[in-house]
């Protein structure tokens, strides 16, 4: 069964801080796994001892049950993997650079091209007769996405796949992932929360090197304690009346005169006095928290200063 | 009214295809295919090519302006010693090639992106290493061949195609192969911990051939062997041919002073290179497999 695992894996380099510490976790079979996390969270340097490129600190990192540490080419077997923006030799062209991934993964002659003309109709890739060299990054970027997808191998680790792609091909590549986390087990780190949305099953919340959290997508969203609630009168409600909720409330936006949005810390002490000034107000027909979307959920997890680290 | 879609999402399955397990052997000829043509489509395989047939071209053809009498007679009398003098820069173009082929074979996956393409395939960076490793040995030979080839038939021209000692030439040519898998070895070791492609090239150079002639004129002028010399031992390659072959010279400088020098024969040659070659290629797979990505 297709499977990624890491256990108690931990990577730092001779200089600088550690960029992971102590990670475990394990998935097998089939779907989507999205790898969150703002810059330097440890996202690609996960990517990159799954497949071998990095030596752990400490721990294993397991590819289809086999370290690639002890045998690099039965842990890679099943596996493509997009890591970066590969560039294969600028002095081959795009047949050539995908033939060669065809060949080193045991597929006959004709398999290859087979293989080759899927990926070009799926990707939409440039001539197979253009050098590398000749390719803009968004191109090669496919080519890369096309070599990883080459023999259909069961486990995909993609590192930012629709980066330098525009948004037509985004919207190509997500379906193309769409589509393979049917029957293949996809690891993709990415920045595109609606990627992420759209795309995994599952998340993994990384900053600074740890996991911050690890849970379903659609359960993501509901740990977070929303900040925000909608409520309707059951008639018109003036602005003078609303802003006497000043004293518990952040913010306080008319959606319509009847509806309005109230933003506030989010805590349940403050929801129930809001609820208890608004019944003062009027009738209320509904009061309701709004759903966070990934990236609320995002910034709610991350502290708002390491954004950028 | 059926709906129409217009963004129908391709199918993604694969028709189905059948994958066998691929040996190591495969795997190298895979990747000393792929190095091989690679090479064959740079500059820099065209401009060393070029370069050494025009020098030996050169040399062959102002040769042949002096005329035969004045190869024959004045330096050259017998067709080894002509074949020889002749082949005593062979371990310069030999440098050069392992440094041009070598000095950034596997630099060039973690100073580039290369890397990120290669090295996540299913094959083990040792039979990376093994084919790119023969596909330098291949072209450093095409070139030693342009050299040898303009060497023979400037021999052929002079003292006639009965003269020449093909068994001397073929174990000059075999000395000359060792010479190049040794060279090839340093350069891949130092393209393991060198990252910058152009350093890795630059680094080879000045280590096989600057550094070394230099060291082992001063050894010489104190009067030691330069045993450990690797373009010492690269003499060997011509002095084979060399039948007034002299191992240790004494050349007087003035009152009481005087400069030795050594050339290296046959069997001292082949154990330098021998070693060389022993230590620097196991090296460079130990140090190649425990590079990482970090760029």
């Amino acid at each position: 069964m297709a499977s990624f695992e890491v256990s108690g894996l931990s990577k730092s380099f001779a200089t600088g801080p550690a960029v992971l510490h102590d990670l475990s976790f394990r998935f097998d079979g089939a779907g989507a796994v999205g790898c969150l996390g703002p810059n330097g969270a440890g996202k690609t340097t996960l990517l990159k001892l799954l497949v071998g490129l990095l030596h752990p600190s400490q721990g294993h990192a397991y590819l289809n049950g086999i370290d690639p540490m002890a045998d690099r080419k039965r842990a890679l077997w099943d596996v493509g993997a997009l890591i970066e923006t590969p560039e294969p030799y600028p002095t081959m062209n795009v047949h050539g650079a995908l033939d060669l991934v065809g060949r080193a993964r045991g597929l006959a002659s004709d398999d290859v091209d087979r293989e080759i003309d899927r990926c070009h109709e799926l990707l939409d890739l440039p001539p197979l007769g253009h050098r590398i060299g000749w390719l803009s990054k968004g191109q090669r970027q496919r080519v890369s996405l096309g070599a990883a997808l080459m023999g259909d191998p069961a486990v995909l680790l993609l590192d930012e796949p629709t980066s330098g792609l525009d948004p037509a091909e985004r919207v190509v590549v997500r379906h193309l992932l769409n589509g393979l986390k049917r029957d293949h087990l996809v690891l993709m780190s990415s920045h595109q929360l609606v990627e992420v949305t759209e795309v995994c099953d599952h998340l993994i919340f990384l900053h600074r090197g740890k996991v911050l959290l690890n849970d379903r997508v659609d359960r993501v969203a509901g740990r977070i304690r929303s900040r925000q609630v909608d409520v309707e009168f059951t008639g018109s409600v003036s602005p003078e009346a609303m802003a006497g909720l000043r004293t518990v409330a952040t913010e306080v936006v008319a959606v319509s005169p009847r509806r309005w949005r109230i933003s506030f810390d989010g805590s349940d002490e403050a929801r129930v006095q809001l609820l208890r000034l608004c019944q003062a107000l009027g009738p209320v027909v509904q009061f309701t928290s709004t759903t966070l979307v990934l990236e609320e959920a995002y910034l709610e997890l991350i502290p708002p200063a390491a954004g950028d680290a | 009214m059926a709906e129409v879609r217009t963004d129908a999402p391709r199918t993604t399955e694969a028709a189905t295809v059948t994958r066998h397990r691929v040996s190591d052997f495969e795997q190298w000829r895979i990747a000393t295919t792929l190095q091989l043509g690679h090479y064959l489509r740079t500059n820099r395989f065209y401009g060393l090519l070029g370069f050494v047939t025009l020098v030996s071209s050169l040399t062959l053809a102002f040769q042949v302006a002096a005329g035969i009498p004045a190869i024959q007679i004045e330096q050259l009398y017998r067709s080894s010693e002509y074949l020889s003098n002749n082949l005593a820069y062979t371990g310069l173009w030999i440098i050069l090639a392992a440094a041009f082929f070598g000095g950034d074979a596997l630099g060039v996956d973690f100073s580039t992106s290369a890397g990120y393409y290669m090295l996540v395939l299913p094959i083990r960076r040792s039979v990376l290493l093994a084919g790119r490793y023969t596909a330098a040995t291949l072209v450093t030979f095409a070139i030693v061949g342009v050299n040898y080839a303009l060497d023979l038939a400037g021999g052929v021209y002079f003292f006639g195609g009965s003269t020449i000692p093909w068994g001397l030439l073929l174990e000059s040519l075999g000395i000359a192969a060792l010479f190049a898998l040794a060279a090839l070895s340093v350069a891949f070791c130092v393209s393991a911990f060198v990252r910058s492609p152009s350093a890795g090239v630059l680094v080879t150079v000045l280590a096989l051939y600057v550094g070394f002639t230099i060291l082992q004129a001063v050894l010489e002028l104190a009067g030691i062997e330069p045993w450990f010399s690797f373009p010492y031992a690269g003499t060997a390659m011509a002095s084979v041919m060399d039948t007034d072959f002299v191992h240790q010279q004494t050349i007087p400088l003035g009152a009481q002073q005087y400069y030795t020098i050594w050339v290296a024969n046959v069997s001292e040659g082949i154990a330098i290179m021998a070693a060389y070659l022993a230590v620097f290629l196991p090296l460079s797979i130990f140090l190649y497999q425990r590079q990482e990505s970090t760029g």
